[in-house]
């Protein structure tokens, strides 16, 4: 059972007004509305889909778990080995560079909080979102699968949230979208928790294409 | 002396199966003013040509794939090792050819050693997976701090050519690359009737290609973008010192032709060596 407090500090971490930047942030979206690769709220959420499914429940969701059992044991190395091996999962540079702003932003937000020991990971270059994530949750005694949920939950939201933006979509078409792919984050994280650790990773072609030429996209709103 | 790749050791998990089991491993050695062949060992239908030198101290080497192909529960297992000083360049005479299965996945396992100051040219022609195939193909690149190296992988999915899809089958394509013994990069990419149709995928484009090199500076990445200019499909990216290029399109020849000019491009900085196309692609 999630407590009430437990239940208020994940809603405080998945929030977008965590002040990390993620609303920064498009992972390869905006370049494939450029591309005209999406250009409808059908597109986007196969496109989103498609990422979550292959790409993010195949190496964030499952490289969060084993974070979160490695704070749980204090395990301080295997955390950052997972972190490190998560940036090599990342296929650009941009990809990678969100994932080490975020995680440091995260890290510095928490030990301006009560987590005085996160700002070790400020400035490591091993420092990703789901390191401080993780360490977070478990500082704040959410539970595993909520944490779990949460991080898809927070992605998701950004995901949609880009896309009403860069699309664009209607408010409404947004929510929708999001009402929709949500109802599939339980049945997602019990498929990603089923990989051993050789079987984590996934690489998704027009994906790595899009975040690639956005580097070199002329004119951009988002840093990914 | 060499230590052996275990290239086996990633087609283990394929169990006891019908079917060939390859392996082949080679090591380079610097002698004196050139590289060569110092060992070799083969089993299978895996083989190499006769060492040659076009040009100079680089030794070059083609690389014979079972020649009719390969099938279900086919194992390969190809081991490359390039000691200190060394130059070796490794491509293949045609395309390599994955045949329809409907049981017993065919796996290809590749481990490449690169030891410091060593150079190591890893260039395939294309790789045919044929409607229907089920294909684990695993790339191990062990890179010593100082190694220098430029590799590909092309994949076509179908005969594109003979207005064949690519509605069943899956290719599992795996790269690790190490530096050091630590993870540099890692990609693992699930090719299948869905992801050959998806906006996310191939979007139904029968090939796609990564080019990687290594040590690579922005330089490069400028080079290669504006090789790329205003071309559809195809991107590139700097990943610490790792150039990793990316093309997506509807036959090989022509994403074999954007990897040459990038080559080209960036070959003297990477290898050291003036720009310089096997002739065999020629032919």
């Amino acid at each position: 059972m999630i407590t009430d407090l437990a239940l208020l500090r994940l809603l405080q971490l998945v929030s977008p007004g965590l002040p990390i930047g993620m609303y920064s942030y498009s992972q390869g979206l905006e370049c494939a509305v450029d591309e005209a690769w999406v250009s409808s709220a059908t597109d986007a959420g196969e496109w989103i889909e498609g990422v979550l499914e292959n790409c993010v429940v195949r190496v964030d969701l499952p490289v969060l778990a084993r974070i979160y059992d490695a704070w749980v044991q204090n395990d301080r190395t295997a955390a950052e080995n997972w972190s490190a091996t998560l940036l090599a999962l990342r296929e650009t540079s941009e990809l990678r560079t969100e994932d080490r702003q975020t995680g440091q932003a995260l890290a510095s937000l928490l030990s301006a909080m009560d987590m005085d020991e996160a700002r070790y990971w400020q400035r490591n270059a091993n420092t990703t979102l789901a390191l401080m994530f993780a360490f977070a949750a478990v500082r704040w005694s959410i539970p595993r699968p909520a944490a779990l949920e949460g991080f898809l939950w927070s992605w998701l939201e950004n995901q949609v949230l880009a896309a009403v933006k860069l699309v664009p979509l209607g408010q409404v078409a947004g929510q929708r979208l999001l009402h929709e792919l949500a109802a599939k984050i339980p049945g997602l994280v019990a498929q990603g928790l089923q990989l051993n650790d050789d079987e984590i990773g996934g690489s998704v072609f027009a994906l790595a294409l899009s975040s690639s030429r956005h580097e070199m996209q002329y004119s951009r709103l988002f840093r990914s | 002396m060499y230590a052996e790749p275990g290239a086996g050791a990633a087609c283990a998990d394929s169990g006891v199966q019908p079917g060939w089991a390859a392996e082949l491993t080679l090591g380079f050695a610097r002698r004196a003013a050139k590289t060569v062949l110092a060992h070799r060992r083969q089993r299978g239908p895996l083989a190499v040509q006769r060492p040659f030198y076009p040009e100079g101290a680089m030794c070059h080497v083609y690389l014979l794939h079972p020649p009719g192909g390969v099938v279900a529960g086919d194992r390969l297992a190809i081991g490359v090792t390039v000691a200190a000083d060394a130059e070796a360049l490794i491509t293949t005479p045609g395309a390599g050819k994955f045949y329809r299965s409907t049981g017993a996945r065919a796996c290809q396992s590749v481990v490449l050693k690169i030891e410091e100051n060593a150079v190591l040219e890893w260039l395939p022609q294309e790789a045919i997976i044929y409607q229907g195939a089920r294909l684990t193909s695993k790339v191990t690149l062990e890179l010593a701090g100082t190694a220098r190296f430029i590799g590909w992988d092309i994949v076509v999915l179908g005969r594109p050519a003979a207005g064949e899809g690519f509605s069943s089958g899956e290719t599992l394509l795996d790269w690790r690359i190490l530096r050091d013994g630590k993870p540099l990069f890692l990609e693992k990419m699930r090719l299948d009737a869905k992801a050959f149709a998806a906006r996310w995928g191939l979007q139904g484009h029968s090939c796609c290609g990564t080019l990687l090199a290594c040590p690579a500076t922005a330089e490069h990445l400028d080079a290669v973008r504006h090789l790329i200019a205003d071309a559809a499909g195809q991107g590139v990216t700097l990943i610490d010192d790792l150039l990793i290029c990316r093309c997506i399109g509807d036959n090989a020849e022509q994403i074999k032709q954007v990897f040459q000019n990038f080559r080209a491009a960036i070959r003297l900085r990477i290898v050291r060596r003036e720009d310089y196309a096997p002739r065999i692609w020629a032919t």
